[in-house]
C-alpha cells in the first residue's frame, strides 16, 4: 500500500482491487441488455396516447370551425341579399311569420 | 487543471478501452449514439456498465438499487448526450450523471443496507472457504464504506477504484481537488485500518 498522505496522488492498488471486488456487481450483459431495451420504450406511452389525441381533437376544432364559419358567412349573404333585393320589402316584413326562402327567391327573380 | 493532470500519472481504467489501437474512441461512439446508433450507445453501455454500478452501489449500498440508478444514469446519458463535448473525457461527465442518479435514489427511498448485508453473510456461509473469506471481506469493506460520508466514499472509489485522477474525480463531484484529496485520504485511513485487521486476525 502506499504511504497514506494527502498529497499521495498514486493509487492504492491493494484497496482498490478489494474494494473493486466489493463492490462490483455481476451480470453485465443482462444489463446492457436492459438499458437498452429500456431506451427503446417511449419516455411516458400515456403522454404519447394523449398528444396524439389532443393533435386530433385540435384537427377536428379547425375543421368544424372553418365549416362553421362559412356557414354563418354564407346564411349571413342569403338573409342580406333577401332583405336588400326583395320586391316588395314592406310584405317581406309586414307578415307575422318569417317569409320563405321560395316566396323571397320568386319575388327576386321576378325583379 | 492540466498542471494538476500532470501530477497524476494516467492510469489504466475501464474506459480506456476506449483509447486503446484499433479500439473506438468513446467520444466517437457518444456522436453516433446521439444521432440514433443503437449499437454505439450498446457499446457504451458495455465499456461502463461495471464502472457505473460499483460508483451508484458505493452510494446506495445495494446492487439492485445500483443497478437502478445505473440505468436511470446511462437513459439520462442518452438525452444529454448532445450537451456532451466531445474534446473531453467521456468517463468523467458520464459519472457525474451516475453519481447524481444514485444520489437521487437514495434520497427517494429508505436505505435497505440491513437487509443486504444480511443476506450476504448468510450467503458467504454457505460457499466454501476463500469464497465465503472473500465474502466476508466484501461486506466488512461496504460496511465500511457505508460509514463513510457520502461525497468521501464517492472520491475514494472514483479515485482508487476508478482510476480517476483527482481534478477529475473534482470535476465528477463538484469539489476543489484540495477537498478530494483530503478525502481520499481519510477514507483511506479508515479502510485501510480494515484490512489490516481482516489480514491480522487468525
Amino acid at each position: 500500500m502506499n504511504e497514506n498522505t494527502p498529497f499521495d496522488h498514486r493509487p492504492d492498488p491493494v484497496l482498490g482491487d478489494a474494494l473493486r471486488a466489493a463492490l462490483t456487481i455481476e451480470g453485465r450483459a443482462e444489463f446492457v441488455a436492459r438499458v437498452l431495451a429500456a431506451a427503446q420504450r417511449p419516455a411516458d406511452p400515456l403522454v404519447d396516447v394523449l398528444a396524439r389525441w389532443a393533435r386530433l381533437g385540435i384537427a377536428a376544432a379547425l375543421l368544424a370551425a372553418t365549416a362553421a364559419t362559412l356557414l354563418v358567412s354564407r346564411g349571413k349573404q342569403v338573409a342580406d341579399e333577401s332583405v336588400v333585393r326583395g320586391a316588395d320589402p314592406e310584405a317581406v316584413v309586414a307578415g307575422v311569420q318569417a317569409p320563405e326562402a321560395g316566396v323571397l327567391f320568386a319575388s327576386y327573380v321576378d325583379h | 487543471m492540466a498542471g494538476t493532470m500532470a501530477t497524476d500519472p494516467p492510469r489504466q481504467r475501464p474506459g480506456d478501452v476506449a483509447r486503446t489501437p484499433g479500439g473506438v474512441e468513446d467520444a466517437a461512439l457518444a456522436g453516433r449514439a446521439s444521432a440514433g446508433d443503437r449499437d454505439a450507445f450498446g457499446e457504451l453501455v458495455g465499456r461502463y456498465a461495471d464502472q457505473a454500478r460499483r460508483v451508484a452501489r458505493a452510494v446506495l449500498q445495494d446492487s439492485d438499487d445500483a443497478n437502478d440508478a445505473a440505468q436511470d444514469a446511462f437513459l439520462s446519458a442518452l438525452v444529454k448526450l448532445e450537451q456532451y463535448d466531445p474534446s473531453r473525457p467521456f468517463g468523467p461527465w458520464l459519472m457525474r450523471i451516475v453519481a447524481n442518479a444514485a444520489t437521487d435514489r437514495r434520497r427517494r427511498r429508505r436505505v435497505r443496507r440491513a437487509e443486504a448485508l444480511d443476506e450476504g453473510l448468510v450467503a458467504g456461509r454457505e460457499r466454501p472457504d476463500a469464497d465465503a473469506e472473500r465474502e466476508q471481506l466484501g461486506e466488512r469493506l461496504r460496511q465500511a464504506l457505508a460509514e463513510l460520508p457520502e461525497r468521501r466514499r464517492l472520491a475514494v472509489v472514483l479515485f482508487d477504484v476508478e482510476g480517476y485522477s483527482h481534478a477529475e474525480v473534482g470535476g465528477i463531484l463538484g469539489m476543489p481537488e484540495g477537498t478530494v484529496r483530503s478525502e481520499v485520504f481519510h477514507a483511506r485511513r479508515r479502510l485501510r485500518m480494515l484490512l489490516a485487521d481482516w489480514r491480522e486476525a487468525p
